[in-house]
Parts: structure tokens; sequence; C-alpha cells
């Protein structure tokens, strides 16, 4: 016969070892729901993310189409370069159509937007279109065109995916900052970057390429030149990981696109020529 | 007239039991303040040692007072919102070294006494886990967590410790009750066990 005291004790014990199986029970199954709501979360994202890109490559097809057509027409010899200027006019107005928010929303995309147009009133106001006027009018669109696609794809992309990158400003007088580990949405580019982590004042340059935008200052240090000959400029590097030093950026920072663990850097510096 | 001489041993009694109650008071935050495994502690043994030796208030009182001193310098931080719960936590563990020193039984066998000790070390660390997992929950609601979901939160998040916690407290409490307990009757001067 087993004992009242000793039996209050099993008890207890069984109680604990109850009680802590179930605690284990109930938190794998509170695991187990929250990744299967993150599963459903996620699948539902992708779903969206492919619906939104058959979207964009049909809109990109057709436009590419059109293009296609009038730049057939351009080629083909003998062809009036003024009369094709109303259906040149009706692609730039459907490329504002398809893409009037990004058009609207990035800086960069607005302004080389508004000079084709601008580009394009001049050269239908002369009346006599050359071949050489109109190549270049075509030459415009179909660079802000392959942009605008780009960008829209990062932006799908971007539902999705968000870049981790870190980003330093050197002043040039021994004060650095960093910004490490900055969100950005897949496809920015570093000047969307540094607008992000600083305040910038910039100078846009249509006829500049890859990339229009030059960075003038950065948190009120501004760039300056002594004459012709030498100065001071906001300067952009990467870091590339297998070389393990720095690399003066190529190109336009608004042409550049971040890249997830990238490391950027302006540095203010000075410069002289020759 | 009180005798003279029942009044000193009631007072050397007395300092004893200070003198006693401040080196595991210091016993105890120093080892709270040594690097460990976390959730394994030698506060709730000594809080039910003190609660079996002195008494139902002195076990409650000890408890509180370590977790009160341990909330300030614990190496994890400082306890914060958290501390009350932690007080009331070990507060319990006092107490129910005292509710076992009264429903006791008068000769006790040492095995049966380190299986019963462990059994309430695993009891004393479930409730303790118990309730400074509710703090943090009540920290989550704070923080406006929705209140059903901040406290299923924190008691499920800590599970994981709060079985190191009860498995190692078995331990302590089956291993080392018995010879705490001996030692420190000798020197305070009570009732025999085991």
């Amino acid at each position: 016969m087993v004992e009242k005291r000793a039996l209050i004790f099993l008890t207890l014990a069984i109680l604990v070892w109850a009680i802590s199986i179930s605690s284990l029970a109930g938190y794998f199954y509170l695991q187990n729901t929250m990744y299967t709501e993150q599963i459903g979360e996620n699948q539902q994202s992708l779903n969206k993310t492919a619906s939104n890109y058959d979207e964009l490559t049909s809109k990109y097809n057709i436009l590419l189409g059109e293009y296609s057509i009038l730049y057939g027409s351009y080629s083909f010899p003998g062809g009036n370069f003024t009369l094709l200027m109303e259906p040149l006019g009706r692609l730039i107005d459907n490329q504002k159509g398809n893409y009037s928010s990004l058009i609207m929303d990035q800086k960069d995309l607005n302004e080389t937007y508004y000079t084709l147009e601008e580009d394009y009133q001049l050269v239908y106001q002369k009346g006599n279109v050359t071949g050489e006027d109109f190549g270049r009018l075509l030459n415009e669109y179909y660079d802000l065109f392959n942009l605008l696609a780009i960008r829209e794809l990062s932006l799908v992309l971007s539902e999705t995916v968000t870049l981790n990158v870190n980003a330093c400003i050197d002043y040039g007088n021994g004060t650095t900052n960093w910004r490490n580990e900055t969100k950005m949405p897949a496809g920015s580019s570093l000047f969307q970057l540094t607008q992000k982590i600083a305040e910038i004042n910039y100078t846009y340059y249509p006829s500049m390429k890859p990339g229009h935008v030059l960075v003038d200052s950065i948190n009120d240090k501004k760039a300056y030149t002594a004459g012709y000959s030498e100065g001071w400029s906001w300067i952009w590097y990467y870091w590339d990981g297998d070389e393990q030093n720095w690399i003066s950026g190529p190109v336009g920072c608004d042409a550049w696109m971040l890249k997830n663990d990238g490391t950027y850097k302006w540095r203010f510096e000075h410069w002289s020529w020759p | 007239m009180d005798n003279p001489s029942k009044t000193s041993e009631l007072d050397l009694l007395n300092t004893r039991k200070l003198a006693l109650f401040g080196i595991l008071a210091a016993l105890c935050l120093a080892i709270q303040l040594t690097p460990r495994p976390p959730n394994v502690e030698f506060t709730s043994f000594l809080a039910f040692t003190v609660g079996l030796i002195f008494g139902v208030l002195d076990g409650a009182l000890f408890g509180c007072f370590i977790m009160f001193i341990n909330g300030f310098l614990s190496p994890y931080g400082f306890a914060g919102l958290n501390m009350p719960f932690q007080m009331f936590g070990m507060a319990i563990a006092g107490i129910l070294g005292g509710v076992y020193r009264r429903l006791m039984s008068e000769q006790v066998h040492s095995a049966r006494f380190c299986t019963e000790t462990a059994i309430v070390g695993a009891i004393i660390a479930l409730i303790f886990d118990l309730i400074t997992n509710v703090g943090v929950g009540f920290q989550f609601f704070l923080a406006g967590t929705d209140f059903a979901l901040a406290m299923l939160t924190a008691i499920a998040y800590g599970v994981f410790f709060s079985i190191i916690h009860i498995f190692s407290n078995t331990a302590v409490f089956g291993i080392l009750t018995l010879p705490s307990i001996k030692t420190l009757n000798d020197l305070v001067g009570g009732e025999k066990i085991g």
C-alpha cells in the first residue's frame, strides 16, 4: 500500500513533468503555426511578384514592338523623318502613360524624361527633321525605356527582397560617418542610398552618361573648384571584397545599382588637372 | 522576571541566526554574480534552506532580499519591471521551505528526504519561471502586444530555460539540501534531520 505522503510527492512530480511537456508541446505548436503563417505569406508574396512580373514583361514587349516598328522605318533608306516624328511622339506619350508613377517618383528618371520631351519638341518645331536628329531622339528614348524597365523590375523585386548595405561618408578632414546595415529596396541606386542617409544637393547633366547626376554637396559640405585646374569634389567608391580595396565609381551614382551587403563610400577629395 | 540565562541563550541564537543569514545572503549573491549557465542557480535552494531552518517568514524575506539585490547587480543587467516578479517568485521558494519544515515527519529517511526535496526543487523552479515569464509577458503587453499573445509568447519562449531550471534545481535540491541542513542545524542548533 502506497503511503499518502509518497502519493502526494509522486503526484507533484508528475504535475511538474506534465506541465513541462505541455509547455514544450505548446512551444513547438506556436513555432509551427508561426512558420506556416510565414510560409503562406511568402508564397502569397511570390505569387504577387510573379503576377506583377508577367504584367510588366507584357508591357515591355508591347512597347519594344512599337519601338522596333519605328526603328525599322528609320533604318529604311530614303525615309521621311519629319513624318516619323508623330509616331515617335506617341511612343514617348505611351512611355509616360505606362511608367507614370516611376517617372513621377524618381527624380533622375523624371529629369531624363523631360529632357527627352524637350529635345523632341525642339526637333519637332524645327520642321525639317534630319536622320541624325531623329536617330539621337530614338537613342534617348531607348536608353530611358531600358532604364525604366530595369527600375520597374527592381521595384517588383523590392516587394520581396530588401538589400542590406553599408555606407560611409568621409568628409576629408578626419571625420567619417558610417551607416551600416542600411535597408534599401532591391534595385535602388547609390544616388537613392545617398539621398536616404544624407542631405544632398546635386546637378543633373542630361548629356552625361551612364548616370546623369553629379553630387554637389553632402550634409552642407560643398564641392568647389579653384579655377579650372583644381578643386574639391565628392567622389564615390565601392568596396571590392575580392581585391580588398576601394574602387573608384566608374559611372554616375544614379546609374550604379546597389548589391546586397555592398559597401559604398563618399569621399570629399582634392583633385587637380593636369 | 525572565531567567537571565534563558535570555542570553535567545540573544546568542538571534546573533547566530543573523550572522548566518548574512553569510548565506553574501554566498547567494556571490553565486548569483558568478558566470554560470543560464537558469542554473543556487538562490532558490538557499532561500528554501533558510525557510526550512528559520521558518516561512524568514525564508520569504531572504528570497525577496536576494532578488532585490540581484536585480541591480545581475550580470544579465538591471531586472527592471521583472524585479517584483523575481522577488515574489523567490519568496515562494522560501515559503515552501517553511511549509515543508512544518509538514516534515519526525523521523525522515535520508533517501526519501533527498527525493522529496528534489521534487520540491522542481516545483519551485516551475513556479518561479512561471511567475517571471508572466513578468516578461507583462513587459511585452506594456510594449503594445496583445495581452494573451504577450503571455503566451513569454511562457512559450521561456520553456527551454524552464526545463534547464527544473532539471538543475532537481539535482541541486536533491543533492545539497540534506548536507546543508545538517551543517546549518549544527551551526544554529535546531532539530535534527536525516
